[in-house]
């Protein structure tokens, strides 16, 4: 392969074994055992007509889409890079071992489950390498945790050169949510060999996103489009072989040096390609690279301030160290809420806490974030496992957080930070300590900016702490953090980070040196400041530094900022006139329930609040909702206010550090297939707000994992949803399973499709019909 | 296909919350205003259509899918094509959906029931669409797999042909729910005669599955 000139792959499979009469919805890699020379003549045909990498016909050769073809996925495989072998004899021809997704969801949004896909994707290369491809590449991507399982499986168990092609809409966004700028800084990080677009659109559609995507990677680009799109009246495609040709040619402008088709291309059009794009070569690519961390679906880009929000931390948070040690992710999930909300960028996630399984807990931690915060994370800890954990389950560019400038942490970390693609923080400390002036922390910057060097992290992925010391305690420090900035800043060219807040400590109203201080470091070069975003003090600073920046292009995001509000306005304290803390509660009124709440323990007891107010008024609500005089979405919001109650309550409860008050612990579930689980999540909201504690373990839960935590957590009450009726034969087993195991507990039932008599008939103590009843039965059974 | 959703009728959202007459007090109004303009502003409908022959034996001619059952076999009585569609509201709308439960129940059951609403009107309109498309022939009402006696594991088939994954981002769980779960997949026959225009009970219902009133013996009134 001369290295100059453009990269010929193939054009479709798929549409071209329809063509040769494999029935629509029928298994095409069977046809690799079942009729090896028709795949080989197609294959032949894509090489007689120019292609130098032919993708073997093992597109969805996986467990869950071949389960019950009679045919293991290794002989599929197999057959499909023989017969590839076969049409390549004779020609410069590499094998392309072609996976494609899965096809079952991922979750959040799915069910299959991270290590699953790995574990599918390890079985497909494993097989694929012993078979003899030159090289994997995973098309029609759509999930970028789907490729991030693909890629880890690939790399941990081939030495295979890994290609990674994603479909994406002409909006920008694959069917998911990916962004090109997330497909992209993740897939470099994860060190991919190529990258670029496939099926869904024709070239001329996906030109824009090339243009995109040349902006975030310097690594070579693949283009292997559809010929336009599919007729409805007779499933052909649109555009012919020389327009498609013609379509591709500014790609190549673009840099793109790899190209073939997707679904409706054939020999024509790769012969097409040879013919007039053979011999060119693509445009040289001298790029300024944007570059920043991501999640999935949303980019933070190193070009200027970014916010870090700083508040997912048990250190100094008693609500928060017990809601880690309850394992009460709710709880830390609506913390990142709090903060997107308020203006966050970055996440900051450190669940640290002696007593904690701190791996295990960083994962189940990032995976509920990523499943309703779509910011980038920054994973917090000083515990290898914590973070590689961590790193592992981000969907997305992570940061680290932290190295330092001591040798036995750069060797554990970094390494870690190259592997998974994370941006670092180092920390301007080493063995000795934290050095007193500017000078020795630039020269630890130094040799941290060498140390990442060496482990092939770039310069634009490392970010100093110059750290903030305690300005009560040591005075002179604070000049010295900022003289430290503005050095590793100028004099080094890194970017920088700084934890902002510890500035103020033991002074009163700390908002304003901590602001002041904010926006001396923003002046002197402060890239990413983690601070609490609930501050507005902090948010409007940040603001102010983008406007006088530069960097909010016509002030419109500070004028956006405060459109609407008054100037000098204190913020507006909730009105509670005569309003009783029932009526607040059954308006659903949260602001006036949490004020009436504190006016109310003033003068009573934390327990005499729950059970003389917040109780008796959800029950008052309770009953108008039977009395069908409210609907669902009022008792819900009514729940809601109450919780604002019950907020009050436990923060005062965890501020004297005594246990919770709570009225017992009942599990709930959604069963085993079933993937409709508002009715359940419903429950546990009104469950709650009863003072329960909910263990809430989520949906499609295997009947073994409902027993497993009922007896662990010795649990008196299991609650157990299911929606359709396909699925209450799984939540028969799980009653069954749970009886057989001798776990004394009560099992109540709910769900649309149920009746009173089919709960008693497979085995359930009660069947709830809403969540107003499941409390009704919590009562009964725990009091 | 991309396709539009001008608006959530409030109507079809209250329905789908079981709501039963009483006042609605401003704090709810707001509320059911914001559930839809959220789910509004953050849809993206898409629609996939593709028709087939439809073979003497029922199979659809070019693929390995026969509709199952006697219903279907009636619908399709007259019909010599059949289209087989599919329509989704997008991960978008399910993304939605799971950050509402994390922030505000109330919001989520709201966005939950416009979403049905909306998901439904997505597919009235793709078929008005179809039926000015095929005119002068006539379509039939369409059909879901799991109404009447056409079996819901045959939506595996469906999707296979349409090749959902790929055309809108429509994939089933290992049990065959769909994700996103607004989303609908059906079949509409193609005929020369003039089709029976069925009452559109129960039978037909996307909801009919959990549809509260239909477990107290009663229905909606919409039928």
């Amino acid at each position: 392969m001369e290295k100059d000139k453009i990269l010929l792959l193939d054009g479709g499979m798929g549409t071209m074994l329809q063509a040769d009469g494999l029935p629509l919805g029928c298994l095409p890699e069977l046809w690799n055992l079942t009729e090896p020379e028709k795949v080989t003549a197609i294959q032949r045909r894509y090489v007689e007509a120019g292609s130098r990498v032919l993708y073997t016909n093992t597109f969805g050769a996986n467990r869950c889409k071949t389960a019950g073809c009679g045919r293991s996925v290794a002989e599929l495989i197999e057959g499909g890079v023989r017969c590839a072998r076969a049409a390549a004899v004779g020609y410069p021809v590499e094998i392309a071992l072609d996976i494609g997704p899965i096809g079952q969801l991922l979750e959040p949004l799915g069910t299959l489950r991270f290590e699953e896909a790995y574990d599918i994707f390890r079985e497909m290369v494993v097989a694929g390498e012993r078979a003899g491809a030159d090289r994997i590449v995973f098309e029609t991507m759509s999930d970028l945790y789907e490729v991030k399982a693909a890629v880890l499986a690939a790399k941990e168990n081939t030495k295979l050169p890994i290609w990674v092609t994603m479909t994406f809409e002409a909006s920008g966004r694959t069917f998911v949510g990916t962004t090109v700028p997330a497909m992209a800084l993740t897939l470099a990080g994860l060190g991919v060999d190529a990258l670029g677009f496939n099926c869904s659109l024709g070239p001329q559609e996906l030109l824009p996103l090339v243009r995109e995507l040349r902006r975030w990677t310097d690594l070579p680009l693949i283009l292997k489009p559809n010929a336009g799109l599919p007729d409805p009246l007779t499933g052909d495609y649109k555009l012919s072989a020389a327009d498609f040709a013609a379509a591709l040619r500014p790609a190549l402008e673009e840099g793109v040096g790899i190209v073939g088709g997707c679904c409706g291309t054939t020999p024509a059009f790769i012969r097409a390609l040879a013919e007039t794009l053979g011999t060119e070569a693509p445009a040289k690519r001298t790029d300024m690279l944007c570059r920043g961390v991501c999640s999935a679906t949303r980019t933070a880009s190193f070009d200027g301030v970014r916010v870090v929000g700083e508040r997912l931390n048990p250190t100094g948070k008693k609500r928060f160290q017990q809601a880690l040690r309850e394992g009460d992710i709710d709880y830390i999930v609506q913390r990142g809420v709090e903060q997107q909300d308020a203006g966050a960028e970055i996440l900051d996630v450190n669940v640290g806490l002696p007593g904690v399984d701190e791996p295990a807990m960083m994962t189940r931690v990032v995976r509920a974030l990523q499943a309703v915060v779509d910011l980038p994370l920054q994973i917090d800890s000083s515990d290898p496992a914590a973070i590689e954990a961590g790193l592992r389950a981000v969907n997305g560019k992570a940061i680290v957080n932290s190295v330092n400038g001591k040798r036995a942490v750069l060797d554990a970390i970094l390494p870690l930070c190259r592997k998974y693609g994370a941006a670092v923080i180092g920390l301007c400390l080493d063995e000795n300590g934290i050095p007193r002036t500017a000078e020795e922390r630039v020269a630890i910057a130094e040799r941290i900016r060498d140390a990442a060097r060496s482990y092939g992290i770039p310069d634009s992925d490392l970010f100093i702490d110059c750290l903030t010391l305690t300005v009560s305690a040591q005075q002179e420090q604070a000049v010295e953090t900022l003289r430290a900035v503005r050095a590793v800043k100028e004099r080094l060219g890194l970017g920088t980070v700084l934890g902002v807040s510890n500035i103020s400590f033991g002074l009163p109203q700390r908002e304003i040196i901590t602001q002041s201080f904010l926006s001396q470091a923003l002046q002197a070069g402060l890239d990413l400041p983690i601070v609490n975003p609930n501050q507005r003090a902090m948010m409007d600073a940040v603001a102010a530094f983008r406007v006088l920046a530069g960097q909010d292009r016509d002030c419109a995001d500070y004028i956006r900022r405060f459109a609407g509000t008054e100037e000098n306005t204190p913020a507006a304290k909730p009105e509670t006139g005569g309003m009783s803390l029932g009526d607040a509660i059954l308006r659903g009124l949260r602001q006036e329930t949490a004020a009436l709440t504190a006016r109310a323990l003033e003068t009573h007891s934390e327990l005499e609040v729950v059970d003389q107010f917040l109780i008796p008024a959800l029950d008052a609500v309770g009953e108008r909702y039977e009395r069908q005089e409210l609907f669902l979405p009022q008792l819900i919001q009514a729940a809601n206010a109450a919780c604002e109650g019950f907020e009050l309550v436990k923060k005062r409860i965890a501020a004297r550090g005594a246990e919770t008050v709570s009225k017992g612990k009942i599990l709930l579930a959604t069963v085993h297939g079933d993937v409709h689980d508002i009715g359940k999540n419903i429950v546990r909201v009104v469950l709650e707000n009863y003072g329960y504690t909910v263990i809430d373990l989520g949906r499609d839960v295997p009947a073994e994992t409902v027993v497993e935590a009922a007896i662990r957590e010795d649990v008196p009450l299991v609650g157990l949803s299911a929606l359709m009726t396909t699925t209450v034969a799984s939540m028969a087993e799980t009653i069954a399973a749970l009886r057989r195991s001798g776990h004394a507990c009560k099992i109540m039932v709910g769900g649309a499709v149920l009746t009173p008599d089919y709960a008693a008939q497979i085995g359930a103590d009660y069947y709830a019909k809403d969540a107003k009843q499941s409390a009704d039965i919590a009562k009964q059974v725990l009091g | 296909m991309e396709s539009r959703l001008s608006g959530i009728e409030r109507r079809e959202t209250l329905r789908y919350l079981q709501y039963r007459g009483g006042t609605l007090g401003p704090e709810i109004a707001a509320a059911l205003d914001r559930g839809e303009q959220k789910l509004l502003e953050t849809a993206r409908p898409r629609t996939v259509w593709r028709l087939f022959e439809r073979e003497a034996d029922g199979r659809l001619a070019g693929t390995d899918f026969t509709p199952e059952g006697r219903d279907v076999a009636a619908l399709l009585t007259d019909c010599d094509q059949v289209i087989l569609m599919a329509a989704t509201l997008g991960t978008e709308a399910e993304r939605l959906l799971r950050q509402a439960q994390a922030r505000d129940m109330a919001e989520a059951v709201i966005i939950d029931a416009a979403g049905s609403a909306a998901i439904e009107s997505v597919c009235d309109a793709l078929c008005d669409e179809l039926a000015a498309r095929f005119k002068p022939r006539y379509l039939t009402e369409r059909f879901s797999p799991g109404y009447g006696d056409m079996p819901l594991k045959q939506q595996r088939a469906l999707c296979r042909v349409l090749s959902l994954e790929r055309s809108i981002g429509v994939s089933l769980t290992e049990s065959g729910l769909m994700i996103p779960q607004k989303s609908v997949t059906a079949l509409i026959g193609v005929s020369d005669r003039p089709q029976p225009r069925r009452p559109r009970g129960c039978e037909t219902c996307a909801a009919r599955e959990t549809c509260t009133y239909r477990k107290e013996g009663t229905d909606c009134g919409k039928g």
